[in-house]
């Protein structure tokens, strides 16, 4: 049937209204504001934003509430709290700071500062990190391209954690320093029988980015004057010896963070990578209650005597969003990441070490030795991925992962994987 | 498969011994087969429920469990330490409840638009002919074959540029770019197997176009807009990233609520977030219970053309 219903030229009309309706909303989104280097806003204002994945979780979110209220009642501000899931942080915030509807003080994991400054929309607060009493290494994780774009809060790094228990079982009496002890100490290890994995390392895409500081021990640099170094002998060396371990069952399959946590916990696994707050995520979840007595920072095992160990540098740091409330929200920043009392206060509520040397001295963070221990033993040679610095990082590390696994699994040999792996980063970082 | 051979029967129509032996013997391997056969279909059954159902069961288990025996490790099948403390916590959670006012409030108004404009449109492409109709056609369904992400950009821009984010208007809005035309086709393939003769027949005794759809089209099509508008429904309240950018913590759905409540940068409380799907599952599975006979009547009502 053809002739019931609207006519021809009435379905055109109200079709036409829907298109020119559908192409205005088009037109409108390609005209919203982007790229300006401001947020807009006054930057006197006394109200500001802080944005925050911890602000959602349950372990971070009284403490950061508690900071938020004190600054409020002192300065007669309002901050409004803004968060998103950690792992939708960095898209939603490169979303919104585009968008114009970030500003204030925002933290950030120091992987994602690069890509966030890449943005020109944050402040440079070179000036007022001076004030801060910030320790060296916690004040490299805030800077890119030469700029102190973060205040830094927390600075911690990513390290291999030893389970003393286990060590003490199979006659360990000192934590292995070089690769050749460590491996004989997983062969100890692995003759204890039960099920034990001597080191749950991971073997999963989502975490194998932990074998970069095992390439960087091996001798690779990963990065050289803006080229890709992987592929040469020491990270092809590195994977060799990684698929050692695995054939050997020293390390196991299919293990990421999760997995290595639960071995850990249940005493099935003797040394796993994870960062400082490792301590209290695993023992939370174990049922043996005296682990979090078990656990030790390890210095990552070196190639050679007198090598640096290597760790991967870990934190969060605060950056300001020029625009709405800059100077207001600076100063919160400041205060939040080196009043003394409100570092020691978040450190005794999340065990996260302070990132200034009066806050690292403070009797509360100073008497615990887990945290003591690990800064000085892990945190102080610690770097940030050469990685960090492009905004394809995430890319990058997940080509380097499935080349990883593919050896693994025996699907290609580590000289391949490694040439391929190589290969595919220095395309994405000329992307 | 056993032939089934026929019985002998002899000239007063009696079967003979031997015969009724061999049927017997027939008989019963009709029966073993017949066993056979229902053994494995439900043996077939069983391996399927359990496959479609392993999950609920380690959803409601790992709810009833404590966190340190989540961890396990081989895990295990039968929870030994059982607990009510996470539903009890989430009792307690008023932003949760919130959450799921929120995303009550937006997946029906999200279904009631999607089906009442998918309702026309279809209408429109299935009854009427105009030129340019099946490029429309194409173009709604068109429109599902852009990635998500490369939409959520453009409605983050304009809804921004409109001063919209962070309302109900713009969840729905958004939801509706993807029911909608899903919807749309649904109802054209019901309105297809209504008969022209029928609206017809209206038009001669008098009703108007407006009329005949609504009085006429409307009832026989109603449990295909059911079965759309539980489409709708079930889509809007599951969507995650829509939500996520376009909503503040005020306005925002379940499905970020619920991750940005449990899973965390350290650790994800598993017991807590299965606890928390399970509650939240339930205006799904209620509104499934009340609609069922309308949903499978209604999905294939547009199959066989009459």
């Amino acid at each position: 049937m053809t002739t019931s219903g609207i006519s021809r030229r009435a379905a055109l009309r109200m079709f036409g209204i829907g298109a020119l309706g559908a192409a205005g909303a088009g037109v409108l989104g390609a005209c919203a504001p982007s790229g300006s280097p401001s947020n807009g806003g006054d930057p006197k204002s006394k109200d500001f934003d802080f944005t925050s994945w911890s602000l959602n979780e349950e372990a971070a979110k009284p403490s950061i509430e508690k900071i938020i209220a004190a600054w409020e009642k002192t300065e007669k501000s309002t901050i409004r709290a803004v968060s998103y899931p950690y792992n939708e942080y960095l898209s939603q915030l490169t979303l919104k700071l585009g968008g114009g509807e970030t500003t204030g003080a925002v933290h950030l994991d120091i992987a994602w500062l690069a890509a966030m400054a890449q943005m020109g929309k944050l402040v440079d607060l070179g000036p007022v990190a001076g004030k801060g009493g910030y320790t060296d290494v916690a004040l490299k994780s805030g800077l890119y391209d030469g700029k102190q774009y973060g205040l830094p809060w927390n600075t911690g790094s990513i390290g291999v954690i030893a389970n003393s228990q286990l060590l003490e079982k199979a006659g360990i009496k000192k934590h292995p320093t070089t690769v050749e002890e460590f491996e004989a100490a997983l062969r100890e290890l692995k003759g204890l029988g039960g099920g034990v994995v001597p080191y749950a390392a991971a073997t999963k895409v989502a975490q194998l980015k932990d074998i970069f500081p095992w390439m960087q021990t091996f001798g690779c640099a990963m990065l050289d004057g803006g080229k890709v170094t992987i592929g040469d002998d020491a990270s092809v060396d590195a994977v060799t010896w990684y698929k050692k371990l695995h054939d050997e069952k020293l390390i196991a399959a299919d293990v990421d963070r999760f997995d290595a946590r639960a071995l850990f916990g249940q005493g099935k696994a003797a040394f796993y990578d994870d960062a400082i707050i490792g301590k209290g995520v695993t023992s939370a979840q174990s049922k043996d209650k005296t682990l979090a007595d078990a656990m030790q920072p390890m210095e990552r095992p070196v190639l050679k005597t007198g090598d640096t160990p290597q760790a991967l540098l870990w934190g969060g740091v605060i950056a300001i969003v020029k625009g709405k409330g800059q100077d207001a929200a600076t100063e919160f920043a400041l205060h939040t990441t080196t009043d003394r009392a409100t570092t020691s206060e978040y450190f005794a509520a999340r065990a996260l070490p302070p990132s200034t040397t009066v806050g690292l001295a403070a009797p509360e963070v100073a008497k615990d030795t887990f945290t003591t221990e690990w800064t000085r033993k892990i945190t102080r040679t610690a770097t940030g991925s050469p990685f960090w610095q492009f905004a394809q990082n995430a890319q990058i590390e997940e080509a380097v992962a499935k080349q990883v696994q593919a050896v693994l699994v025996g699907k290609s040999k580590p000289k391949d994987a490694m040439k391929q792996a190589g290969e595919e980063a220095a395309a994405l970082i000329k992307r | 498969m056993t032939s089934t051979t026929p019985t002998p029967v002899s000239a007063v129509g009696r079967p003979q011994a031997s015969a009724t032996r061999a049927g017997r013997g027939t008989r019963r391997r009709v029966r073993k087969d017949l066993l056979r056969s229902r053994i494995a279909a439900w043996s077939a059954v069983v391996v399927i429920g359990a496959f479609g159902l392993l999950p609920v069961y380690w959803l409601l288990a790992t709810a009833l469990s404590t966190p340190e025996s989540t961890f396990q490790f081989p895990p295990k099948l039968i929870p030994t330490d059982l607990t009510l403390g996470n539903f009890t916590a989430l009792a307690e959670n008023d932003q949760l409840i919130k959450y799921m006012i929120n995303s009550l409030v937006v997946a029906s108004i999200t279904a009631v638009l999607s089906v009442v404009v998918a309702t026309y449109m279809g209408y429109s492409f299935s009854k009427f002919r105009y030129r340019g109709r099946r490029s429309l056609m194409h173009l709604v369904l068109a429109s599902q074959m852009f990635p998500q992400a490369l939409l959520l950009v453009t409605l983050y821009t304009v809804f921004s540029s409109f001063g919209m984010l962070n309302t109900y208007s713009a969840l729905v809005l958004s939801f509706t770019t993807f029911t909608m035309p899903l919807c749309v086709w649904m109802l054209k393939g019901i309105f297809d197997t209504i008969p022209d003769a029928l609206l017809e027949a209206a038009s001669i005794d008098g009703a108007s176009r407006w009329r005949t759809l609504h009085s006429i089209v409307a009832p026989l099509a109603a449990p295909g807009m059911i079965a759309a508008g539980l489409f709708a429904f079930v889509r809007g309240w599951n969507d995650f990233i829509f939500a996520l950018t376009l909503a503040d913590k005020e306005k925002q759905t379940l499905p970020p609520g619920l991750v940005s409540t449990y899973i965390g940068e350290f650790q994800t409380a598993w017991p807590q977030l299965m606890a928390a799907s399970l509650v939240v599952s339930v205006p799904v599975i209620v509104a499934f219970m009340f609609l069922q006979r309308y949903l499978v009547g209604g999905m294939t009502a547009g199959s066989v053309k009459s």
